[in-house]
């Protein structure tokens, strides 16, 4: 009993942990080529649930379609974003991105509310389930998890295989040396942040159908949170590190239930969370950056 | 020069002595403060309480007349602001409020954590604080002496769904309790848990889930193990959504299923459509519900407020949109209706003296049976029990509030997705 309901719990958690690394790939995109943290990232997640809710409610089309419309949104509202405010901040100090990211979302969540108002929304996509013995498993997680892979693998082989990625890896790397070799490094801020806006949208859309209940303009900050965290267990600005942090983090907060359910008097739901801080303090201590995060 | 100085003065100890007459025969107003959640995680039951309180105030104001004090009827001036749902947005609210804007009596805002953080700040001014959506049974065991509760405390909200699953089916035995573990749901956990040992029901599962989980696998894995009768769950909106979600992505069944909050809003249909079909939910109030008049005089109690259909016209006139009220509007309006009632036995503004009068007063409105203990603590209302049937929200317990039969058992979650409505035979 122990061993199927750990093995179903591990299951569930990579799939929500694609899920979450997925999510995270465009804070740490951002962080690693603007050194901007935003901490309106849950806002923008926010945006791309509302426009899968808007998608099958609304246009009775599957949540599918809405991850490339999420993007494309995403996408225009980084752009928009950056040219408007991000982009004289770049320079100032940390604490002025910050706090403009922080009323970016702020508006993000006033100007949804306006149009939705306060409820917490849902959309009911029922596409059938598969039992696979140790759980069941809604297709729609299915699709979310085979999603969150495939857009991680375009990202990979987009900025390791083509010359825009390329040259937003070298920005990462070294902005000033990047510049020295003839790479637009204006147009790279913009990308890297209009790409990372279109990535976290998007990511909106997956976590909605892994949970498509709970849909709120003030939905964010729990994922603000986990990105977070995730990006520093993954190496804050590497975006396959984010990736991989999002898979640990899902199979540690899942898995480790069974593990606390046999220690009586405990409740283990909430050691989840602590177990999940203590390896995200051990990796930190064995290796400081993160994951694949590099000095 | 002199004669105009003097002029002056005598002018101004003319003013003077108008504003103190004023004052000594009575107030043009009174002001009514409230720190309420437009914004954040509670905006949704704050704008309910918002439109509750508007639709109240302007019965008190319009059709009542206004509150008879000091032999003059004097109407009721309702003061808002935006806490965002922060606890330190409230406490400095309500010293704005009581320093600043200089309001009479105040409004908690809705949920047990806001009104605990707000009470020791109107304890400390001496201010009476009206609670409208504080359920926890904790905030009355803190010793404050102005807090006054009108929804029903957090340990009651279970007590009729048990008593009612005895009745159909003496036979479901094992009851399996999901809650979020915070102040208020923690409560009803605690209510719950001790009545069901009282009936006879036995325990198979009890966890908690901490705020703020996006995932409640884990814990619904655990559960189904136990294969229980009966679950009774939920926190607040979006947990209780996702608790009934997952528990059909698992094909997680049971003969009833109860959560606390989200069930009894419109939302929860709408965000589950057939998952919601047949699930359970207490509530303080719920439209349809048979309180009225003639009903208050037959149980000896005075009557004040609107009747039901009233309410909600006014309702729907204060937030300006087709939109139901729920109970959390309903509670509100009944905490105004209360207040006005302790004013007119105090026959003061005094918040000691309308404080030593809430204690004593026992009345009916719209909500129905409001009546405090010592402590603050709602003793004197009733809880209903709502179900979701065929889309639509019926009344199923206590049997002279229902408005229709209960459905029991629930199809399974399969069965509802192909279909199968939860309609009582």
């Amino acid at each position: 009993m122990f061993g199927i309901q750990l093995a179903g719990n591990l299951l569930q958690g990579l799939v929500l942990g694609a899920v979450y690394g997925m999510a995270t790939m465009g804070l740490s995109l951002i962080f690693g080529v603007l050194k901007v943290v935003n901490v309106g990232h849950g806002a923008f997640m926010m945006v791309g649930a509302f426009v899968a809710l808007w998608v099958f409610n609304g246009l009775g089309l599957s949540p599918i379609w809405a991850i490339p419309a999420a993007f494309v949104l995403g996408m225009a509202l980084g752009f928009i974003f950056f040219h408007t405010s991000m982009k004289r901040l770049i320079k100032a100090p940390e604490l002025a991105s910050l706090l403009a990211t922080f009323a970016l979302g702020i508006l993000l969540e006033e100007t949804v509310k306006l149009i939705y108002g306060a409820d917490f929304h849902g959309y009911n996509w029922i596409v059938g389930k598969v039992s696979m013995g140790i759980t069941v498993m809604p297709m729609s997680k299915i699709y979310a998890f085979v999603g969150s892979i495939l857009i991680a693998l375009i990202l990979y082989f987009w900025f390791t295989k083509t010359r825009g990625g390329t040259a937003l890896t070298c920005v990462v790397e070294d902005s000033e040396g990047a510049r020295v070799c003839g790479i637009n490094v204006g147009r790279a801020y913009a990308l890297s942040f209009s790409l990372g806006i279109g990535l976290t949208v998007a990511s909106g859309v997956l976590l909605t159908m892994f949970i498509p209940v709970g849909i709120s303009p003030y939905m964010g900050g729990v994922y603000t949170l986990k990105a977070f965290v995730i990006a520093v267990l993954g190496g804050l600005g590497s975006p396959y590190g984010a990736f991989f942090g999002g898979l640990i983090f899902g199979l540690l907060e899942n898995g480790s239930y069974s593990l606390f359910a046999l220690i009586p008097g405990l409740e283990p739901f909430a050691m989840t969370r602590f177990f999940s801080f203590l390896i995200l303090l051990l990796i930190l201590l064995i290796k400081p950056t993160g994951l694949l995060g590099t000095k | 020069m002199k004669k105009n100085m003097v002029m002056a003065i005598l002018g101004f100890t003319a003013l003077f002595g108008l504003v103190f007459a004023t004052g000594a025969f009575g107030a043009s107003k009174i002001v009514i403060g409230n720190p309420e959640c437009l914004s954040g995680g509670f905006a949704k039951a704050g704008e309910q309480a918002v439109g509750g309180i508007k639709a109240c105030v302007k019965w008190v104001n319009e059709t009542y007349g206004g509150v008879k004090v000091g032999g003059k009827k004097t109407p009721l001036e309702y003061k808002l602001y935006d806490c965002e749902s922060k606890k330190e947005a409230v406490t400095s609210l309500i010293e704005r409020l009581i320093t600043v804007d200089k309001v009479d009596f105040l409004f908690a805002p809705y949920s047990s954590p806001l009104t605990l953080a707000g009470a020791p700040v109107a304890e400390k001014y001496k201010k009476l604080f009206m609670d409208h959506g504080g359920a926890s049974d904790r905030i009355f065991q803190q010793g404050f002496k102005y807090v006054v509760q009108t929804i029903g405390p957090g340990t009651s909200y279970h007590l009729g769904t048990l008593d009612m699953i005895r009745k159909i089916d003496p036979k479901a035995n094992k009851l399996a309790l999901v809650y979020k573990d915070a102040e208020f749901s923690r409560d009803v956990m605690r209510g719950a848990e001790k009545h069901a040992q009282t009936v006879g029901y036995s325990i198979v599962f009890k966890r908690t889930y901490p705020e703020g989980a996006a995932d409640l696998t884990p814990i619904l894995s655990d559960l189904k193990g136990h294969n229980p009768d009966i679950v009774l769950g939920g926190g607040h909106e979006p947990d209780g959504m996702l608790l009934a979600r997952q528990m059909a992505d698992l094909d997680i069944n049971a003969k009833a299923i109860s959560i606390i909050v989200s069930v009894t809003l419109p939302s929860f249909y709408e965000g589950l459509k057939n998952i919601a079909d047949g699930i359970l939910g207490p509530s303080h109030w719920e439209y349809g519900v048979t309180y009225s008049e003639a009903g208050a005089k037959k149980l000896g109690l005075p009557w004040i407020g609107p009747g039901q259909d009233e309410f909600v016209k006014l309702f729907k006139e204060a937030v300006g949109k087709d939109l139901t009220p729920e109970y959390h509007s309903a509670e509100a309006g009944a905490a105004v209706l209360a207040l006005v009632k302790g004013i007119e036995m105090a026959d003061s503004l005094d918040n000691d003296k309308v404080r030593a009068a809430l204690g004593k007063l026992h009345f009916m409105s719209f909500y129905g049976g409001w009546d405090v203990d010592d402590t603050g603590l709602q003793v004197g209302h009733s809880m209903v029990d709502m179900q979701w049937q065929g889309g639509k929200r019926i009344i199923v317990w206590p049997p002279e509030a229902a408005t229709g039969k209960p459905c029991y058992p629930l199809p399974t979650f399969s069965q509802k997705a192909k279909g199968t409505l939860c309609i009582p035979k």
